[in-house]
């Protein structure tokens, strides 16, 4: 029953993780740049794959790297995950290594505990300025 | 009668096909991370609107996405056929600086998309006529200087091949 197919044509692609209800399998949507041959311009177009993911370890919303089985595991399944490149709700900016929400940084970018004796004074000294006087009336 | 849309000469064959950066064949995924907002990603942002398209219409076959406001800082990230990945930081880059850096990198040199050139070319012969798909062109009536199609100027009698049939019989 089984043909001998050519080898997959995707090696490498990323994509959004959209389903994980199947087990060990997460339905990847994976969206390319096509160009509309009278408008000249690029649109999405999207396609979707099924990856084996052993683990089970993505979730709806997963932004991954798929890469291609040496065979195809069933009629479908012809990808594995390779990498969750930003995991959702916990996205680590790859140039700092911090975790990141958005356009800006969840933790405290500057180390606080070694602030100097200068440094604390001038801190407490701007706080100062900022505290809001109340106005006699 | 202007095109429609903001600098729409980017939507233009001749600007697409200006495009110099044509990815190494091992180069198979190509991810912008970049801001809506915000000066460091300004060059980025140009990037994306410029270049973007120039390159996919170069390189057809690469998957490009484009990711806006995840992570603060903008950057590119390249995945090669042999796993291994490129991050190039992009933050305070003007575009243009961005697309030399991408060419020097993981584009083909100049040598090697001459040396493809070269065998495009030796494999089709400019002098031959045929389909347009395989030659340049396909009557010789085409080409100024030449006797005129004859389905628009019929021949001189003495070149039809009735004529010089009848004459062959005659004598």
């Amino acid at each position: 029953m089984s043909v001998p197919r050519g080898a997959i044509h995707a090696k490498w692609i990323v994509g959004k993780v959209i389903g994980t209800k199947m087990q060990k399998t997460a339905k990847v949507r994976v969206t390319r740049l096509v160009l509309d041959p009278y408008l000249l311009k690029f649109f999405n177009k999207r396609k979707t794959y099924f990856a084996h993911d052993p683990l089970q370890q993505c979730v709806v919303g997963d932004i991954v790297l798929l890469r291609a089985l040496p065979e195809r595991r069933s009629k479908h399944v012809k990808h594995e995950l390779a990498e969750i490149v930003f995991k959702v709700g916990n996205v680590i900016d790859p140039i700092t290594g911090k975790p990141c929400a958005g356009t800006r940084f969840l933790e405290n970018l500057s180390d606080s505990e070694n602030l100097t004796e200068a440094d604390t004074t001038y801190l407490s000294e701007k706080l100062q300025e900022l505290k809001v006087c109340s106005t006699d009336k | 009668m202007p095109m429609k849309g903001r600098l729409p000469v980017r939507r233009t064959l001749q600007y697409l096909s200006q495009g110099d950066v044509v990815f190494k064949s091992s180069v198979k995924v190509m991810t912008v991370n970049y801001n809506t907002a915000g000066e460091l990603s300004e060059g980025a942002r140009k990037f994306v609107f410029f270049n973007i398209p120039q390159i996919q219409y170069k390189n057809p076959w690469v998957q490009i996405m484009l990711f806006r406001n995840m992570t603060p800082s903008p950057f590119l990230r390249f995945y090669l056929d042999n796993g291994e990945q490129v991050l190039v930081d992009v933050e305070d880059k003007t575009n243009k600086e961005i697309t030399e850096h991408v060419k020097k990198i993981l584009g083909k040199s100049k040598e090697t998309l001459e040396k493809e050139e070269g065998e495009r070319k030796k494999l089709s012969h400019p002098a031959t006529f045929g389909p347009k798909k395989y030659h340049l062109r396909e009557c010789m009536c085409e080409i100024e200087g030449q006797a005129p199609c004859p389905a628009f100027v019929p021949l001189p009698k003495e070149m039809r091949g009735k004529y010089k049939a009848a004459m062959k019989n005659e004598a």
